[in-house]
């Protein structure tokens, strides 16, 4: 974590411009991501605990309607990140995306207590992937009774 | 008052989301009923309540916001920045006797939900 402080003063300026008066396209990233090709990364925070999310279930999907077709399962780690990305390069493709996670499964075995059927259960999060050449960053923020998820950097 | 009820919100402008589509569904077994389609008044809330208090069940419910066409008709919204994707809620009434709230807040690049009241 030592490069943690430089990593963040690395960030620091202005907004990248195209001078059309709108942002840039999405290419400045950490120090710690710099150089690294399009992926989508997925980051879980149990802001019930205050903690990173670790070992839980969420299953990537592409999606048509409510069709999926699933690419893979994976489990998040003691960070809260799986070990890999969720998609890197020629894998991250323009379309539509359900990453479902397994939400009432990661607070039941923590033992927290929750009512029967719980609240929220398999947690859907749909996003789009419009440009498969920049990377994208999915926080998802969660508690037994409510979470949030946005595109990230 | 028991029941299921929403708001929908545009965070990014402050504002009531009016005009968004909302898909109301139950699960009956492995499928998702579509029990009926409402639009977001002035307020970001359904005239109706979703579920009126003498309907509700213990089961599995789901809300399908529409909000893709909301974003992109809204002006000065480039449409490569809308990254949430009409996202849908799933969410279990558990005590039919307690209400259920379920506020949507989005932007184009998030969203947020919760048990309100």
């Amino acid at each position: 974590m030592a490069a943690a402080a430089g990593g963040a003063l690395a960030q620091a300026g202005p907004t990248p411009s195209t001078g059309s008066g709108k942002p840039a396209p999405l290419t400045s990233a950490p120090a710690s991501q710099a150089g690294l090709g399009p992926r989508l990364t997925l980051h879980a925070i149990d802001n019930f605990h205050g903690t990173p999310a670790a070992g839980m279930v969420c299953e990537l999907a592409w999606r048509a309607g409510d069709s999926l077709t699933p690419i893979r399962t994976v489990t998040t780690g003691a960070n809260g990140r799986p070990a890999e990305p969720l998609l890197t390069d020629a894998a991250l493709r323009v379309g539509h995306y359900e990453l479902l996670l397994h939400l009432g499964a990661y607070f039941a075995a923590r033992g927290v207590s929750l009512p029967s059927p719980n609240f929220f259960d398999r947690v859907p999060i749909r996003f789009r992937i419009r440009d498969a050449g920049q990377r994208h960053h999915l926080p998802v923020l969660f508690t037994p009774w409510g979470y949030s998820y946005y595109r990230g950097s | 008052m028991a029941g299921i009820s929403t708001h929908v919100l545009d965070t990014d402008r402050g504002r009531p989301a009016a005009g968004i589509r909302i898909d109301f569904s139950v699960l009956e077994g492995e499928t998702w009923r579509l029990v009926k389609s409402v639009v977001t008044n002035a307020d970001g809330r359904t005239d109706q309540p979703i579920l009126a208090p003498d309907e509700a069940r213990i089961g599995q419910y789901q809300l399908a916001f529409h909000v893709d066409d909301y974003f992109r008709d809204r002006p000065g919204t480039a449409e490569a920045d809308i990254f949430i994707d009409n996202p849908v809620v799933r969410f279990a009434i558990f005590d039919p006797a307690q209400h259920y709230h379920v506020p949507m807040l989005c932007a184009p690049g998030s969203f947020t939900t919760y048990r309100g009241s």
